[in-house]
């Protein structure tokens, strides 16, 4: 037989476990636990929303479409900035550890609401024109996105290596901080490298 | 004489151009500046009411098309476009300021609707647990009072090996 002092042990367990029990909703309100990781996602998808048919051997006054796509997992609803950028092989992209942009200036942007745990994702339409060759170089006089025309004026070499004339359109994820008050380099991008091949 | 008075005259007008151009300039950039604060501000009010427990996916999907005009305001002003520009950045600041006024509203309902929540769970989990408490001790008394009588209910026994 138990001593009253082991029954006496059993009932304040008891009672202490019931007691938390009946105050856990009022506890769940007031504790907040820690989330999981928070993060966001950038991604291009093919004209099929596939990851598959990219364009890649561009030419002039021909249009491309790729699909744009922001996924937001930060815990709450954010405010992002795509920067969608042009470059050819000797300019600068993101620097992924220093996590800071390219300098380059933004061509095209979108700015988007995605609440928490959901995903947005839109065209992008592309065409070049005033493209031209001449002595293994090409030159690209304007972009157009979404309708919008760009004089861009960039100019590649022929690239030995991979037999090409390359140029990439990338682009950046920004979002808002709050705190700050202003938008800052998320450190994701996404690029396609497109070969310019004819007029 | 004559050509210098239509030198004057000329350099006049093209002054009073360039100052036209200049202000238009600064004006379509001022406009497009209060429209992305404006925004900004909605956004910040929007959060502030999801943090309150209030459901913004309706005031998030109309911010959506005045960050889109917004883009499009940035973009016009970029390529020249300083008419379009202006145009459109005072009506992502009418949309913006309307939608600041509903995230107002909403985290406001929600901030009261969250404490009455609070409270009233407060209460119910405070009555359960204080019933279970009380109704664990009644059972304790009624328990140490039964082991205590079954206890002295007991006769004491001498076994046969000790020493008398």
């Amino acid at each position: 037989m138990l001593k009253l002092e082991d029954y006496r042990t059993v009932f304040a367990s008891v009672g202490l476990i019931g007691v938390l029990l009946f105050a856990s909703p009022t506890l769940g309100l007031v504790l907040h636990l820690p989330g999981g990781e928070k993060f966001s996602e950038l991604w291009v998808l093919g004209p099929g929303h596939m990851a598959e048919d990219y364009p890649f051997n561009v030419g002039a006054d021909v249009n491309y479409l790729v699909y744009v796509g922001v996924g937001n997992h930060m815990g709450c609803s954010a405010y992002y900035v795509v920067y969608v950028k042009f470059r050819n092989q000797t300019e600068s992209l993101p620097n992924a550890t220093a996590g800071t942009p390219s300098p380059l200036p933004p061509l095209f942007e979108y700015r988007l609401f995605v609440e928490d745990g959901k995903s947005w994702e839109a065209p992008l339409r592309f065409s070049f024109s005033d493209v031209s060759f001449s002595e293994n170089r090409s030159f690209v006089g304007s972009l157009m996105m979404n309708g919008v025309t760009f004089n861009v004026d960039k100019s590649a070499s022929w690239d030995v290596e991979n037999n090409g004339y390359y140029y990439q359109l990338f682009m950046e994820l920004w979002i808002y901080n709050v705190e700050f008050q202003a938008f800052e380099f998320h450190n994701r991008f996404v690029g396609l490298w497109l070969n310019m091949t004819g007029v | 004489m004559l050509f210098f008075a239509s030198f004057v005259c000329l350099f006049l007008l093209l002054s009073l151009t360039t100052v036209g151009m200049a202000t238009s300039e600064n004006e379509a950039a001022a406009k497009v500046s209060e429209a992305e604060n404006a925004v900004n501000s909605t956004y910040e009010a929007v959060l502030e009411a999801e943090k309150a427990g209030a459901n913004v996916t309706g005031l998030l999907s109309v911010l959506n098309e005045t960050v889109g005009v917004l883009s499009e305001a940035e973009i016009a002003y970029k390529n020249g476009d300083l008419d379009g520009a202006i145009g459109k950045a005072d009506q992502c600041v009418t949309v913006a300021n309307g939608i600041l006024n509903d995230a107002l509203t909403l985290k406001s309902s929600a901030s009261e609707n969250a404490q009455m929540i609070f409270w009233s769970t407060l209460v119910y989990s405070s009555v359960e647990a204080g019933a279970f408490a009380i109704g664990l001790v009644l059972v304790w008394g009624w328990f140490s009072r039964r082991y205590i009588k079954k206890l002295l209910k007991m006769k004491p026994e001498v076994a046969s090996d000790v020493e008398a």
